[in-house]
């Protein structure tokens, strides 16, 4: 009776605590949306984008990452590197519990890295690639020992990127398979109840968080809503409070931003740093010649196509490397990058390598294939190919589904000029780097380096830039690496996207993560 | 009972049939599941889908994977969904539910009312109230079904707040019992009527000119001559004969309504069968795609098989052998 009644004095004490400081209300529902509806919710296995929006708030990572790309220490307390960069101490939390009630250990860290991400991980064989072993010398302690410096690696121990999966649900079963994918047992301040498909997934509040008193909801609903006007709709009436990830198309969101109870934010996406561009086929067809390339984007008008197309939401791309990268002092803007775009100079560029203009006009004829994405997309080939008409290319458009269109252009390289977006991510290492090397010419890989390019100068630049651990060194190879790239193109840049988060007033706390939708929730409650 | 024994075995080969031509039509189709979940996970090894690929049959040359396919159909087994991770039998049967739900309450509004307008339509044949009629029916007829959805949507749900805008089922509440039924029959109003204004316009016409035809025959004339009241005439005599197309088109537009339930469906996120079935025509799932085309078509030519039925219920000259 006396522990009951101390028990509840400091539950109590802690939630006035609580009110006092910040005022958050406990309990509540958030309905948000998830589109589309997931395939598994093996985030382990698979990084795609609608799983990344439910499981960081079942699994955790080591760290989280704030809005200023600090980190925020989640199952790990700290960390400490040593001098050569070869040997990473992690510190983890006590007392913390998986939601079977198992303790988490150094263990589960060793096998999630070694067994887990290093293998299935889409791209954890990366992020993890220098590590050659995990010592764990007690239940809190996990060493990485790691065969050269690896400076991206720190950037990439968020929920989303690399999740902290249970090892006594995994060990000795097929991971890929394993039923843990849809049912889902994690660290993290909410646990998994119900996925009715076609419908929702049910989360309700993990009442043994280890951070005492979070989480503040009592249950998180993802919803699935097909059609993009009726998402609209739900927004509007307050039936789902949340939706990221441009589930509410631009075109609604501004409409719905004038609305006292709806707001926009652009923020928690940094982490993800998508880029809009077009990929070139540099071995054959048309755009073999680098100099058409430098023509073609000179000729854009990137900012046309951000506030026609994209209302005004995005940032003009001005090199190979998203302007985000300034943080880590790796961006520099380059030439062949107008803001506005420059016809006579592109139609320079082709008149002086010889490409003449025929009766018509025409100096050349190819095929543009489109992201099938949406409408958005399509639209963006339209301006493309008006603006390329400008300069005597005349482009037919094609616009294919998704498995056609990924079988064309990484397994049969049977594309001339493609629009697309890649993620980035928090460091080139892991976005930008699968894009150019030799290496990254993997036939029937998706996103990775489509245009076959191949250059040993780039390939020696790429492999120093992954292992240097001097900032300072670090930023002058990118430099190098962003003027080669400048010059021959293989990709084109078009611009840095920035995508919507559209939520209702009601909700607050859930933007502290530079993860943004893809970040716990934790901290959200309902005003 | 013979003969509903006899037309169920002329069913088999017809399905089977069926089964076999979508098997090879979606085959065609470039890419496979493979691709699709290797494409969404940003990236993959060739390895890696190489083994999946190994794990899912689809290594197997295609008349292998054929003849896997259909000794599994005649055990019942629909196969696996590799992209839902699942039994197709479990995920087909969960959605069945739902577009059951949906097309029966469509079926019956829209046969019901279509019936009963075309009737009033006919037998009040050129006054303002046929006109009216007729005029609602051409409308709704010529109105695409997204848009009077999505029309809905902006009335009932946000002007108004009558209804939710979309869904089965409050997902704030997850009510349980009773009052779990009143809240999907109130998810279910905006979809139903949206699904059945087309089809409603399409029997009401139907039924109009129906009647007004049968009105014309001989026997209308001899049934006057005997000294019969109007209204005996209209319906017992007329009105039975008059139905007998109506009852025949909506016996074979139950397929259709799957067809068109997907886009009621996807504007309401109502979480039918159409909806699992377009999303996993993108997703190259060929199972489960396989799966409901199979449902589908069992359902047709049950449903035919009832209407036949009816037929001699409603005709007592139509004999059935």
């Amino acid at each position: 009776m006396k522990k009951v009644f101390a028990t509840m004095f400091m539950a109590g004490s802690l939630m006035v605590s609580a009110f006092a400081a910040k005022a958050e209300n406990y309990g509540g529902t958030l309905s948000f949306l998830v589109q589309p509806e997931p395939p598994t919710l093996a985030s382990y296995v698979s990084t795609s984008g609608p799983i990344g929006l439910v499981m960081p708030k079942i699994y955790e990572g080591l760290f989280d990452y704030d809005n200023d790309g600090k980190m925020i220490p989640i199952l790990a307390e700290s960390y400490s590197m040593s001098a050569d960069g070869k040997t990473v101490t992690f510190k983890l939390r006590k007392g913390v519990e998986w939601h079977d009630g198992k303790p988490f250990t150094s263990a589960d860290v060793k096998f999630t890295i070694l067994e887990v991400l290093k293998k299935v991980h889409p791209r954890g064989p990366n992020s993890f690639r220098e590590v050659s072993s995990i010592d764990t010398p007690d239940a809190h302690t996990a060493i990485f020992n790691l065969d050269n410096p690896a400076p991206y690696m720190m950037r990439s121990f968020s929920a989303y990127e690399s999740p902290m999966v249970p090892k006594h649900l995994l060990e000795g079963q097929d991971v890929k398979s394993a039923p843990l994918a849809n049912k889902p047992v994690g660290t993290g301040p909410f646990k998994f109840v119900e996925w009715k498909k076609g419908q929702y997934i049910r989360l309700d509040k993990n009442e043994n968080y280890w951070q005492e008193g979070l989480p503040y909801l009592d249950r998180i609903v993802g919803r699935f809503i097909p059609d993009a006007s009726t998402r609209t709709a739900a927004m509007e009436n307050g039936e789902v409070l949340y939706a990221a990830y441009n589930a509410v198309p631009n075109i609604d969101a501004v409409r719905l931003k004038e609305r006292d109870d709806i707001d926009v934010t652009t923020d928690g996406y940094s982490m993800i740093n998508p880029m809009a561009l077009i990929e070139f086929n540099t071995k054959e067809g048309p755009f073999v010649d680098p100099a058409i390339r430098r023509a073609i984007s000179t000729a854009i008008d990137r900012r046309f196509m951000i506030d026609t197309i994209f209302f005004g939401y995005g940032k003009p791309a001005t090199s190979a490397l998203s302007s985000n990268f300034s943080a880590t002092n790796l961006h520099a803007k380059m030439a062949n990058y107008p803001e506005r775009g420059d016809v006579d100079a592109a139609n320079a560029i082709l008149d002086k390598a010889g490409y003449a203009k025929d009766g018509n006009g025409v100096r050349m004829k190819a095929t543009l294939d489109i992201i099938p994405y949406g409408e958005d997309w399509r639209r963006a080939g339209e301006y493309l190919k008006q603006a390329m008409g400008d300069i005597g290319i005349q482009l037919d458009l094609r616009y294919e589904d998704v498995p056609t269109w990924l079988k064309r252009v990484y397994h049969n390289y049977d594309f001339e000029m493609n629009v697309n977006y890649f993620y980035q991510l928090p460091d080139p290492v892991l976005g930008v780097h699968r894009h150019y090397g030799t290496n990254q010419i993997r036939q029937g890989t998706h996103f990775v380096n489509s245009s076959r390019y191949s250059n040993s100068t780039l390939d020696a630049l790429l492999d120093s830039g992954s292992k240097e651990p001097d900032a300072a060194k670090r930023t002058a190879t990118y430099k190098e690496i962003q003027t080669i790239l400048a010059n021959d193109m293989p990709v084109v840049n078009l611009f840095e996207l920035e995508f919507l988060t559209v939520y209702n007033t009601k909700l607050k706390g859930a933007y502290g993560s530079a993860m943004g939708a893809y970040g716990s929730f934790r901290e959200a409650y309902l005003d | 009972m013979k003969y509903v024994v006899k037309r169920l075995v002329q069913g088999v080969p017809i399905i089977l049939a069926i089964v076999v031509i979508n098997f090879f039509l979606l085959n065609m189709a470039e890419g496979d599941a493979v691709d699709v979940l290797a494409g969404e996970a940003g990236s993959a090894t060739p390895e890696y889908m190489a083994e999946l690929r190994k794990k899912f049959g689809l290594d197997q040359p295609l008349p292998v994977q054929l003849m896997v396919y259909l000794k599994n159909v005649v055990t019942l087994d629909l196969g696996y969904s590799f992209r839902h991770d699942m039994p197709v039998n479990e995920l087909i049967f969960d959605r069945f539910s739902a577009t059951a739900l949906l097309m029966t309450s469509t079926i019956i509004l829209a046969v019901g009312f279509g019936i009963l307008l075309g009737l009033l339509a006919a037998m009040r044949l050129n006054t303002w109230k046929d006109a009216v009629i007729t005029v609602f029916a051409l409308i709704t007829y010529a109105t695409p079904l997204f848009w009077v959805g999505l029309m809905m949507i902006v009335v009932f749900s946000l002007q108004l707040g009558w209804f939710p805008t979309s869904g089965m089922e409050n997902v704030a509440a997850f009510y349980e019992g009773w009052d779990r039924v009143v809240d999907i029959a109130h998810h279910l109003v905006l979809p139903t009527i949206t699904l059945s204004l087309f089809y409603l316009a399409l029997y009401t016409r139907m039924m109009r000119a129906s009647m007004l035809e049968q009105y014309g025959q001989d026997y209308v004339v001899t049934a006057r001559a005997k000294g019969l009241t109007e209204r005996r005439i209209t319906f017992v005599h007329v009105l039975r004969n008059a139905l007998l197309p109506v009852v025949t088109m909506a016996g074979v537009q139950v397929g259709a309504l799957i067809g068109g339930s997907v886009i009621v469906e996807s504007v309401f996120a109502w979480p039918g069968l159409g909806m699992l079935a377009f999303e996993s025509l993108f997703a190259r799932d060929l199972n489960l795609l396989l799966g409901i085309f199979l449902l589908s078509s069992i359902l047709v030519v049950a449903v035919n098989l009832i209407v036949d039925i009816i037929y001699c219920f409603l005709d007592p000259r139509i004999e059935v052998n």
